[in-house]
């Protein structure tokens, strides 16, 4: 059972003056493969710099960040991400562009492509393979974000925003498809998102980071997503109370220091 | 999978388009700059006829597009200065492509190293923008002095005036790769070299070409320069060897071959362009 985990991770960038601006306090998160974590928070609250530690881009100035105990020492194919703006390569085409991950391992074009395929498939684009990205629209290539990442076989799946730039009703069949995919591929994910509904309806858990300096201030399981899984419709699990009551709850706690201020 | 229907139908309909019966006008419309460019070739060659028939500038200066051509022709088939229009021609192309490759090697890296590294950056600035403002005759004797007469040398002149369009392409090529999709590939387990290859390369490749391209233009410009000393052929050569005798129509020919090459290859690197780098121009 893989585990990525935060141990009282702080981060500091320099800032001007020879200081530093601490960003992230103490932070302590574990997710467990096959567990959904969804992170709220205002904007600067620190989500992008959570998952950058999480994905080794940026190294923590104190505490640690550690894979199933050992300390993770920069970016790695056990932590694939995928960006807001999908972060596809436009000189290969959408097949490539998926298979990317397989052919940084070498694996041979016939063979990853064969494989590139069957992902076409688990997002639905099939039939797109040889399209060049420019023919694609951006719901479409946030798909191709996802379905590459997955062709890295990632134990986590790191994910900022992948599903803020597309329109809501695009937006909301994409949730149902990111918990298919996700729960296919047996992975862990991180899911920062501005939506407390799609924070909601996806997490096993939801994590809500207060800002100045980034902190958690509230984390609480859920069951919407593996209600959904089980056969429930997503429009009627979010017209529940209790998802409505989260919601509010979780609306409140976002803004519980903008209220305090003004 | 029900979830595929944003797809690209509309994509046609939104293309900008010209109203019923524009289908005609915009093609003539899409047309217009090349009859343009084709009426002002047409302009020139018909004034540089009439003048030369109504004699308004002596044969000395401006010899007759019917004298040019046959100089042309003599050129090609029994040779001027020591060689034919062809054996000049290879010359010079030769010291140009030698030239090109030559700095591709060195610049390109150099363009990296640019774009990566802030002290690399430092150590290199001061040479780069000490040497793309020089003008090649200023330079040429100290090469000569340094280097002797050889081909090296005409190689090396020409190579200077292409390092620098090439290198600051080449960095501003790589610095065009998004931090996303750099991060991205780390994440999928991309090492440097592979970051390097996989990414750096291909999102620098149109900027690199269009570096070749600016170099090109550098590289014919030098070329004149570059056989003033000790050539026995080449196009530059030639044109000096017959300005030195006043054969204004053998000058003329060069002038015309060497622009014809330019021309050549700027659109072959065009096309080369729209073959290997079409997503550039959908950005
Ligand atoms: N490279 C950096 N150098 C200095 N400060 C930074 C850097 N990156 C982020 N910050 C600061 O860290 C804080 C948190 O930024 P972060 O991007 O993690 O926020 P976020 O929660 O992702 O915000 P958003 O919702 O707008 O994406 C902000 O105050 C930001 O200004
Ligand atoms: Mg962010």
């Amino acid at each position: 059972m893989s585990l990525l985990r935060l141990r009282r991770a702080s981060l500091s960038y320099p800032a001007g003056g020879g200081g530093s601006v601490e960003v992230l306090r103490d932070v302590s998160l574990t997710i467990r493969r096959g567990e959904f974590v969804t992170v709220l928070g205002r904007s600067g609250a620190g989500k992008t710099s959570l998952l950058n530690l999480a994905a080794g881009f940026v190294a923590p100035s104190s505490g640690a960040v550690e894979v199933d105990g050992r300390p993770v020492s920069g970016p790695g194919a056990d932590r694939a991400v995928v960006f807001q703006n999908d972060a596809l390569l436009p000189w290969l085409d959408a097949a490539e562009n998926v298979a990317f991950p397989l052919r940084l391992k070498g694996v041979g074009r016939a063979a990853r492509l064969e494989r590139a395929a069957r992902l076409f498939r688990l997002v639905g684009l099939e039939g797109h393979e040889r399209k060049n990205l420019w023919e694609l629209s951006g719901g479409q290539r946030q798909r191709l974000g996802i379905a590459r990442a997955i062709a890295a076989e990632p134990e986590f799946l790191l994910m900022d925003e992948p599903l803020g730039a597309l329109d809501a009703m695009t937006r909301d069949r994409m949730q149902e498809l990111l918990l298919k995919v996700w729960r296919a591929s047996g992975a862990g994910a991180l899911l920062i998102t501005h939506s407390v509904e799609e924070a909601l309806f996806l997490g096993t858990r939801v994590v809500v980071m207060e800002p100045h300096p980034g902190r958690i201030g509230l984390e609480e399981p859920l069951d919407f997503s593996s209600r959904f899984l089980e056969g429930a419709s997503a429009r009627a699990l979010k017209a529940e109370p209790a998802f409505i009551a989260a919601r509010e709850r979780l609306i409140a706690a976002i803004h519980v220091e903008e209220t305090a201020l003004s | 999978m029900t979830i595929s229907a944003t797809n690209p139908p509309e994509r046609e309909a939104s293309r900008p388009r010209g109203r019923a019966g524009g289908a005609l006008s915009s093609a003539f419309l899409k047309r217009l700059p090349i009859f343009a460019a084709l009426f002002t070739l047409t302009a020139i060659f018909g004034l540089w006829q009439i003048a030369s028939a109504r004699g308004w500038a002596p044969p000395v200066f401006l010899p007759s597009p019917e004298r040019v051509w046959k100089a042309a022709r003599t050129a090609m088939e029994v040779g001027y200065a020591n060689a034919t229009l062809g054996q000049h021609a290879a010359a010079s192309l030769g010291r140009v492509m030698a030239a090109l490759l030559a700095t591709l090697l060195i610049a390109v890296p150099v363009g990296f190293v640019l774009a990566l590294s802030p002290v690399g950056r430092g150590l290199l600035d001061p040479i780069i923008e000490f040497i793309r403002p020089l003008p090649p005759l200023a330079y040429l004797p100290l090469v000569i002095i340094w280097f002797g007469i050889g081909e090296g040398s005409k190689i090396l002149v020409i190579s200077v005036a292409m390092f620098a369009p090439i290198a600051i392409s080449t960095a501003f090529g790589v610095g065009s790769a998004s931090e996303s999709q750099i991060r991205a590939a780390r994440s999928f387990g991309a090492s440097r070299i592979q970051t390097l290859r996989h990414v750096l390369l291909p999102a620098a490749l149109p900027s690199i070409l269009s570096g070749v391209r600016i170099a090109l233009g550098a590289g014919w410009t030098t070329l004149v320069a570059s056989e003033l000393v000790a050539a026995s052929r080449g196009l530059g050569y030639m044109i000096q060897s017959a300005a030195q005798f006043l054969v204004t129509d053998m000058v003329i020919v060069g002038i015309l071959a060497i622009s014809l090459f330019a021309f050549g290859f700027e659109i072959l690197f065009r096309l080369v362009e729209r073959f290997w780098s079409p997503w550039s121009r959908r950005r």
